[in-house]
């Protein structure tokens, strides 16, 4: 148990746990308006990582309906991360449209709302996988620009290693917190958000149009996932048009352990989990993936409405 | 100002409010009373548009509306502190009474109303910065009356002021009532409380199990039977 | 007629296992539970059959029992099913709703990757080889059939019975029904364990018919599909899982003409069915109840 060790471990597990949280943050906005999971989340999360991916390397594959198509032009990283987390939102709007308003309208059961946000899910998980066929699509190693691939620095004699990609992940993460942090709290429409997740009638009452707050939410959850599919695409590399289904369930685990429709808990739980798994012990690392729903398990028993969470005030 | 052409409101298969007219005029205090379940609430909610009228129709203003939803019933200037209060509980009392001016883009005429209210509402300016949720029910309801107003609108609808508060509170709340419509703001009141609430109006329509049964002069109206046979049920 | 079952033998016999999946989904949610641990049951019970007809330690008796082999298979499902959803359902049930739900995912998702870790279930691969009851595949229907007639006639039963008016007593208004004097915990755990018990049985019975078995029968989105069966039949109704299952597995072989948009109709489908028929199918056939 050295420095060294625990560093490489608290390094690894923020960088995967900030990228958790964001992702997570887009099923808590949507929880928070409307009381239900939008399960075609991991759909959007897969969507905007090959998006990106096609904006920056201009190139589809050799499987799928576009095989070998080329983009007549391609953006450097930053651009194309920027366009894939936009249209990602648009998606998530898409996904309102198709999914969940047609319900509201109806005044539909929850559930209906759960299992028809599973069925878009389905046509946009198909979807990519007609037009980007199944295959591994991997980023090229010059994706970052002229950056090293690592940092290594010794601690104690021992060495630490750094990805430049886990720098860049933690980075944004936090940038979109902070954005999304003055967003609710220092402007009139994230006042008008808080307003109309807390009762769409009063706010209703005031003069906002909940229905545009509602697709607008949906909008930033979209951007959200997007910006997270892409970063988990960068690094480790995009293993098929189902790789969302895996960090959507997983997120699933984050926001509860958290606490449902609370940010600080999507955070505080994104983190509680990617540093869980980074800090695993070796010996026990193919259960890695059982770690998250372990923890959600064990909290639901425990303390069902998580670490963060009030009342267990449910809406379904 | 305000139109009601027989209007028959209902929730599914229950009928809760049957051919109902009644009109507001500028500058007036018009009040609707009746027993618990007459629909009084229902028709504050058929005005703000929150729930869609079976038959007949609701026009503001001279404009008919059919087919707005809430938010664009209030940009017509109109404002509703619904039953219960409704005070967004985990926000700020100054959050609150800055979404009450959310239709409203003049900035510095919102801080002068904001002073405005803090003047009429003392206790509010005390706790400004506290979670809407932790006062009580008179401040709770003094603050629902105050995030109303903030829009300037110009017809308010107040629906059960005193539900469940103190005598003391209540007295209070309807002095600042009747100022306001000395100031112009016209009113369209829901009670409960039939005896304030007729005194304090103009006009009274008064309600029995979905139907209109008498209305006129607030004060000719106080001491009739079938007045005191509708608010006792 | 025979040249209906070469084409569309395997499908009714999905059709039947498919549809026992849904039961299994649904004798929890007669009593409110939304449970998706099913499948999680489902897997095992493969697993069991898999592992009592493939693994040397088992030889001897199957060779002393021969076919009494897949029955014996059966009853140690439906054993392990038994005693594990007891375990998992008594400190789960306190749960409600989408907590609940949760609950079942996470469940599932740990049980995955145990039995990944478990050398004895055959890893990632799985097991394969597992050895027919029968030559023919279409024979199998004398497995599944009974069993869904059974599962039926015993939901019939069950709706008329006071086990049942206390699971749908439980799943109106929990508070009541407790405060009626039902004793809302056992009578959710017994529908819960109903539940999982007939998917760890249709798990033994199909890991013959299917061959092999793996963790991919217990995925999540596996999971979902027994749920879309239940929803889009009809969630009130004891024929809303066959409903259900009729639809959406004959869908995809009807549209297998279109190929690779095949799933992405299964989608709209899926979509449609929650807009406009939002009492499944077996809703559209009730009128108006109140």
């Amino acid at each position: 148990m050295t420095l060294a060790w625990f560093l490489q471990n608290l390094l690894n597990g923020l960088s995967m746990g900030s990228v958790y949280a964001i992702f997570a943050l887009g099923y808590t906005l949507v929880f928070s308006i409307l009381g239900i999971i939008n399960f075609a989340h991991g759909a959007v999360f897969t969507l905007g990582a090959y998006l990106t991916y096609l904006l920056s390397v201009g190139q589809f594959g050799i499987n799928g309906l576009l095989a070998g198509w080329q983009l007549p032009f391609t953006l450097p990283f930053p651009l194309a991360l920027l366009a894939g987390a936009g249209l990602s939102g648009l998606a998530g709007m898409a996904v309102e449209r198709l999914a969940f308003k047609p319900l509201r309208a109806r005044q539909a059961d929850a559930l209906l709302a759960l299992v028809s946000s599973l069925g878009v899910a389905l046509i946009l998980v198909n979807l990519i996988q007609y037009l980007f066929g199944a295959e591994i699509y991997s980023y090229p190693s010059d994706v970052l620009g002229s950056l090293p691939p690592a940092f290594i620095f010794k601690v104690g004699g021992k060495p630490v290693a750094v990805r430049t990609v886990q720098i860049v992940l933690f980075v944004v993460s936090l940038v979109m917190l902070a954005a999304l942090a003055w967003f609710i709290h220092g402007t009139k429409a994230g006042k008008a958000l808080r307003a109309t997740a807390e009762n769409q009638d009063t706010a209703s009452l005031l003069g906002i149009n909940v229905d545009a707050f509602i697709l607008g939410t949906f909008f930033v959850s979209g951007l959200l996932g997007g910006l997270s599919g892409t970063l988990i695409g960068v690094s480790f590399g995009l293993s098929g048009p189902y790789f969302g289904v895996a960090y959507g369930l997983k997120a699933l685990a984050v926001i509860v352990l958290g606490g449902l429709g609370s940010i600080p808990g999507a955070v505080l739980g994104g983190l509680v989990i990617g540093l869980g798994e980074a800090f695993l012990p070796p010996d026990l690392s193919s259960y890695k993936e059982a770690v998250a729903y372990a923890l959600l398990f064990v909290i639901l028993l425990v303390r069902p409405q998580g670490l963060l969470g009030g009342t267990t005030e449910q809406k379904v | 100002m305000l139109a009601l052409d027989d209007v028959t409101l209902a929730y599914g298969p229950v009928v809760a409010v049957e051919g109902v007219s009644l009109t507001v005029e500028q500058g007036e205090i018009v009040t609707l009373i009746g027993a618990n379940g007459a629909g009084k609430t229902t028709i504050l909610r058929a005005v703000s548009r929150l729930i869609k009228p079976r038959k007949g129709s609701v026009a503001f203003m001279g404009r008919d509306l059919a087919g707005l939803t809430p938010d664009k019933v209030v940009r017509l200037g109109l404002a509703h502190s619904p039953e219960g209060r409704q005070v967004l509980a985990r926000l700020s009392v100054l959050e609150n009474l800055e979404l009450g001016a959310y239709v409203r883009s003049d900035a510095a005429g919102v801080a002068e109303d904001l002073e405005r209210m803090f003047g009429l509402f003392p206790r509010l300016r005390e706790r400004q910065r506290q979670a809407a949720g932790t006062l009580s029910g008179g401040e709770q309801q003094m603050l629902a009356i105050a995030r109303a107003l903030m829009s300037r609108p110009r017809l308010l609808l107040l629906d059960e002021p005193s539900l469940g508060l103190a005598p003391i509170i209540v007295e209070e709340i309807f002095e600042i009532i009747t100022a306001l419509n000395r100031e112009g703001t016209t009113i369209l009141l829901v009670e409960q409380n039939a005896h304030l609430a007729m005194q304090a109006a103009h006009r009274a329509y008064v309600l029995e199990a979905g139907r209109l049964v008498v209305s006129g002069d607030a004060r000719a109206l106080m001491d009739d039977e079938r007045v005191k046979r509708a608010y006792l049920g | 007629m025979a040249a209906f079952f070469d084409l569309y033998g395997f499908l009714c016999i999905m059709i039947l296992q498919q549809a026992l999946l849904g039961y299994s989904l649904y004798f929890p949610l007669m009593a409110g539970q939304l449970s998706l641990a099913s499948i999680g049951f489902y897997s095992l019970g493969g697993y069991v059959a898999a592992i009592m007809g493939t693994h040397p330690a088992f030889e001897a008796w199957r060779a002393t029992l021969g076919w009494l082999m897949i029955p014996l298979e059966w009853l140690a499902a439906l054993l392990l099913s038994v005693v594990l959803a007891v375990a998992v359902g008594l400190p789960a049930l306190r749960l409600r709703g989408i907590y609940l739900a949760l609950a079942t995912i996470a469940f599932v998702q740990v049980l995955n990757v145990v039995v990944l870790n478990m050398p004895i279930a055959g890893g990632a691969v799985g097991i394969f080889g597992i050895p027919q009851a029968f030559e023919s595949r279409f024979a199998y229907i004398w497995f599944f059939g009974p069993l869904l007639l059974l599962t039926i006639l015993f939901t019939l039963r069950l709706e008329r019975s006071a086990a049942g008016r206390n699971f749908m007593a439980v799943r109106e208004d929990e508070l009541a029904a407790g405060a009626m004097g039902v004793r809302t915990t056992a009578n959710k755990v017994l529908a819960f364990v109903i539940g999982c018990a007939l998917a760890g049985v249709v798990g033994a019975m199909s890991a013959p018919f299917l061959n092999t078995w793996n963790a991919r029968q217990g995925t999540f989105d596996a999971g979902v599909a027994c749920l879309a069966y239940v929803l889009i039949g009809g969630s009130r109704s004891k024929w809303g899982p066959l409903l259900g299952a009729a639809l959406l597995v004959a869908l995809p072989e009807v549209l297998r003409p279109l190929k690779d948009s095949r799933l992405i109709l299964n989608g709209m489908v899926l979509v449609l069915a929650c807009v406009y028929m939002p009492r499944g199918i077996a809703g559209l056939f009730a009128g108006r109840r109140a």
